[in-house]
């Protein structure tokens, strides 16, 4: 397998994290196959994304712009992905796994006859047999499993915030081409009636480089106030482990973990979570994990790199004094 | 309107890693002391059913399960709850299934059971996590498919689904028939089931369908994954040493922890 597709689905503004991550996938892979990447752009993005395609190492850059491609639409999304496959001779296509890619991958699997996985943290290429090994998480992160493909084509989910993007080459060149699909408007059955952007207090936690998160320790909404006033502060965002949104304390869009949002932010400070396996599945990507919590056996001590055995009642208040002081001492 | 839930069953997720074991011979996991639940996913999938029903004011709604014997505990879960009817697909007579396999049988089941106007999924199992069931069953019955819904209402002739996005939120609008995987939400979290219907749910015959009843032959359900090889499944061993920041009181550990903070340059 030497022929790689990094399917992008286009969205407002600039090329995001989540096509980043879905390049730099392409590009390890390709790497590893001694093969070449070729990034669909399927919709009309900006004008931008051809040249962060590129930077993120892609050779070749089909764009794909129907009129009927305007805003995402799930069959016409398909249809469209399943021509570009074909005319590009794809074996192997990654796809995000946000709500559009999960929605598309099977779908485009079962026309293209393609063994599909979603969810996959890496995949690695044999020049020398041409195989792929795909690694993935089940049983809730407590275990990987590995899986190995020999035939095209492929079709693989990537994780979101499981991959660190390769390193952007400003600059890079790539053939760029049009490619023409063939859709007919009669094929969507379906109809997006209203899109609603989250209003969240800091960034998306997704894209957030600092998250101060809460658990059940926290035993209350009262101690989200404290983490809410640490993580302005330090200018990030507040999560929560599912024990803490199941209570109700915050909502659920504030998750993180397997049945919740992929976070990978520098630091994930980890207040009162005791660091369930499930959790530990959201944080994968996190560059620094720092926990706090005062039973010294919470299985988060083994994920973090540093920790505080303390409650966090009287902690987070001495930490919150204690950032106030370094700002102050640095004249920030 | 008939609505469709398809339920899976598995190790209880919440058991400590401490006691979770592998058996990388037969690549599966060892049940241990585990319990077997509904998997989350699928219990918000049938609390979404259960809510549109409710505000319906009508409509029946049929659980399946593709699993084995001890499956009927999963569907007398969902029947305790309310559901009208409650089946379970023999996997024992189905070996080695995997995501195309197990979506052409309910698909095969779904079709015994038309019309069916909606059919619900979880959006991933808590075991394999595959994620692809619900969108293969959609290919299947050549149906639209839906991802990530937290609620579903009548709109007129169509569905209004309310789905979760990267961005936020949107809603689809889609005409029945239709397949949707369902995501947890706090408007769909499990209702807990009365005593009374657990009793009734406790005598009711639960039918099991086979290749016989299913008109499906177990060779006919490999599907492209077929062709993977699934090489291992481990425990992955983490190497990570934890620095305890230590001190007399919380002041020096906060003080302690600013300057780690401010170490690792996000202070």
């Amino acid at each position: 397998m030497k022929n790689v597709v990094a399917l992008l689905i286009a969205a407002p503004g600039s090329l995001r994290r989540t096509e980043a991550e879905v390049l730099s996938a392409a590009r390890r892979l390709a790497d590893g196959l001694g093969g070449r990447v070729t990034a669909v752009i399927l919709g009309a993005a900006d004008e931008s994304w051809t040249a962060d395609a590129a930077a993120y190492g892609a050779e070749r850059v089909a764009r794909v712009e129907h009129a009927a491609l305007g805003s995402y639409q799930a069959e016409l999304a398909v249809e469209a992905a399943r021509q570009a496959c074909l005319a590009l001779q794809a074996e192997v296509c990654f796809v995000p796994s946000s709500t559009y890619g999960l929605e598309l991958a099977p779908v485009l699997a079962q026309k293209l006859g393609a063994a599909v996985v979603a969810d996959v943290t890496a995949a690695a290429g044999d020049a020398a047999t041409g195989a792929v090994k795909i690694t993935k998480p089940v049983y809730g992160g407590k275990a990987n499993s590995e899986l190995i493909a020999r035939q095209a084509p492929l079709v693989l989910a990537m994780r979101s915030r499981a991959v660190a993007p390769v390193e952007k080459k400003a600059g890079a060149a790539a053939e760029v081409m049009k490619l023409d699909v063939q859709l007919d408007a009669a094929l969507a059955k379906s109809t997006i009636v209203e899109r609603k952007t989250e209003a969240a207090g800091g960034a998306r936690l997704e894209d957030a480089r600092i998250i101060v998160s809460g658990g059940r320790g926290l035993g209350g909404r009262e101690g989200f106030a404290l983490l809410e006033e640490l993580a302005g502060l330090l200018g990030g965002s507040v999560g929560a482990s599912r024990a803490a949104c199941d209570q109700g304390w915050v909502p659920a869009s504030w998750q993180i973990g397997q049945t919740g949002k992929k976070v990978a932010p520098e630091l994930y400070l980890a207040v009162g979570i005791s660091g369930a396996s499930q959790h530990l599945v959201g944080i994968g990507g996190a560059k620094h994990i720092v926990a706090v919590n005062k039973d010294e056996k919470a299985p988060i001590f083994q994920a973090a790199e540093a920790g505080v055995v303390e409650d966090f009642k009287t902690f987070i208040p001495a930490l919150i004094q204690a950032v106030k002081k370094h700002k102050a001492a640095e004249g920030k | 309107m008939h609505l469709v839930v398809c339920l899976k069953q598995i190790l209880d997720p919440e058991l400590p890693p401490g006691e979770f074991r592998v058996d990388a011979q037969k690549k599966e996991a060892v049940r241990g002391s585990a319990s077997l639940v509904i998997s989350v996913f699928d219990e918000n999938a049938l609390e979404t059913a259960l809510q549109l029903r409710d505000a319906a004011g009508q409509g029946k709604i049929t659980a399946l399960c593709v699993g084995p014997e001890s499956a009927v505990d999963a569907l007398r879960r969902a029947l305790s709850l309310r559901v009208d009817e409650a089946i379970r697909i023999r996997e024992e007579e189905f070996p080695a299934l995997d995501g195309f396999g197990t979506a052409r049988l309910l698909a095969a089941a779904v079709r015994k059971l038309e019309p069916a106007d909606l059919v619900f999924c979880g959006r991933e199992a808590g075991d394999w996590h595959g994620a692809m069931v619900g969108g293969l069953l959609a290919g299947e019955l050549q149906r639209p498919f839906v991802s990530l819904v937290a609620g579903a209402q009548r709109a007129g002739e169509k569905y209004a689904l309310r789905r979760q996005t990267d961005e936020g939120w949107e809603t689809v609008e889609c005409a029945a028939p239709a397949v949707v995987s369902v995501t947890n939400d706090d408007a769909n979290q499990p209702r807990i089931p009365k005593v009374k219907d657990n009793m009734m749910a406790f005598r009711r015959q639960i039918p099991a369908w086979g290749a016989a009843e299913l008109g499906v032959a177990a060779a006919s359900l490999a599907g492209p994954n077929a062709a993977l090889e699934f090489a291992s499944l481990y425990v992955p061993k983490s190497e990570r040493q934890c620095q305890v920041l230590g001190g007399e009181n919380a002041e020096e550990k906060a003080a302690q922890m600013a300057k780690k903070l401010a170490e690792i340059q996000v202070l």
